[in-house]
């Protein structure tokens, strides 16, 4: 079903699965290209939730994705703010919540109280300015004194124009001080796959969906990935 | 140069480009050391080598620097592989 919601920067659209009652997943598909790559994967592990009993939503994130506000004009405490006002709607109907942050999607969850989360392959936002640093060269010949990070960042063209996105400078400072929400006595879970050397509560051996040029799926693992969030779930819950 | 070492890297540059070229498994496993790729490969333009050099980084906890990226590199498998081990076998 399809819903909107509302947030002070105005209105965004949201996706919702699963039962009106209980605790609600909250996802966060990856910043910019990679969202394109995921969505269709993660509508699919969503629908698995469901089918498994479980809530969820996907609200656009402002800047992103089908939002009408312009991609990259926003900074990563303002998303994430977007996203609190999800949460706190849930909150005011006695439901709580949890994330679902995929990739760099790990990154928006934390101004909402959510009660875990639960985060796949998630990255920092210096890894995300180093993928859009290489993409940005790989754009255009720059010359020598000006292909450094900080002239993406901070240099003569703001917006820089990142593989068909333009993105602002304020959006570029504010994913290289983002990292995934992580404190003690807050329950977190983190999947990775098993190409991925970092740390991880468990591995599953799959493909990086979020690298494909063109778009994929893999229902196999959103069907592992569901029974991973239910079993988790079910211990947050007690 | 440890040969297994070398072998390690070899599947997993193998690998990365079955994952984020969408290539088939049997389509990488015919990969030999002159396997043209850039240039060759329809599927490796110019932003899928960012993501296949990200990818390699990710997994052999190695970085690489972008001046150090060039066509040179990328020409064939065996220069890929052979860059990547000089990064990860040190």
């Amino acid at each position: 079903m399809i819903d909107r919601y509302d947030w002070d920067g105005g209105q965004e659209a949201m996706l919702r699965f699963g039962p009106d009652t209980g605790p609600v997943m909250v996802a966060a598909l990856p910043l910019l290209e990679e969202a394109n790559r995921t969505r269709s994967f993660v509508v699919g592990l969503l629908r698995a939730l469901a089918s498994r009993g479980i809530a969820s939503v996907l609200p656009d994130i402002p800047g992103q994705g089908e939002s009408l506000l312009p991609t990259g004009t926003l900074t990563i405490l303002r998303m994430a703010e977007a996203l609190q006002a999800v949460t706190d709607r849930f909150h005011a109907e006695g439901r709580r919540t949890y994330a679902l942050g995929v990739r760099s999607g790990a990154l928006l969850d934390y101004c909402a109280l959510h009660d875990g989360r639960w985060h796949l392959s998630p990255v920092d936002g210096h890894q995300v300015l180093r993928d859009l640093h290489r993409t940005w060269l790989a754009g255009h010949d720059r010359p020598p004194h000006a292909r450094d990070l900080t002239a993406m960042m901070v240099g003569d063209d703001d917006p820089a124009e990142i593989a068909g996105n333009l993105l602002t400078s304020d959006f570029l400072s504010s994913l290289s001080a983002a990292t995934p929400f992580d404190q003690p006595g807050s329950p977190r879970r983190v999947v990775r796959l098993a190409s991925d050397p970092r740390p991880a509560d468990r591995t599953i051996d799959a493909a990086p969906l979020w690298r494909r040029s063109e778009p994929g799926d893999d229902p196999v693992l959103a069907a592992v990935l569901a029974d991973d969030i239910a079993d988790w779930l079910r211990v947050c819950e007690g | 140069m440890i040969p297994e070492g070398r072998s390690t890297v070899e599947s997993t540059v193998r690998a990365v480009l079955r994952d984020v070229l969408g290539l088939s498994q049997e389509r990488v496993d015919a990969f030999t050391e002159s396997t043209p790729l850039f240039g060759a490969l329809p599927e490796l333009d110019s932003m899928a080598v960012a993501g296949v050099l990200t990818e390699i980084e990710d997994r052999l906890a190695i970085l690489i620097e972008d001046d150090e990226v060039d066509g040179e590199m990328m020409e064939t498998f065996g220069a890929l592989v052979r860059f990547a081990a000089g990064k990860a076998l040190v």
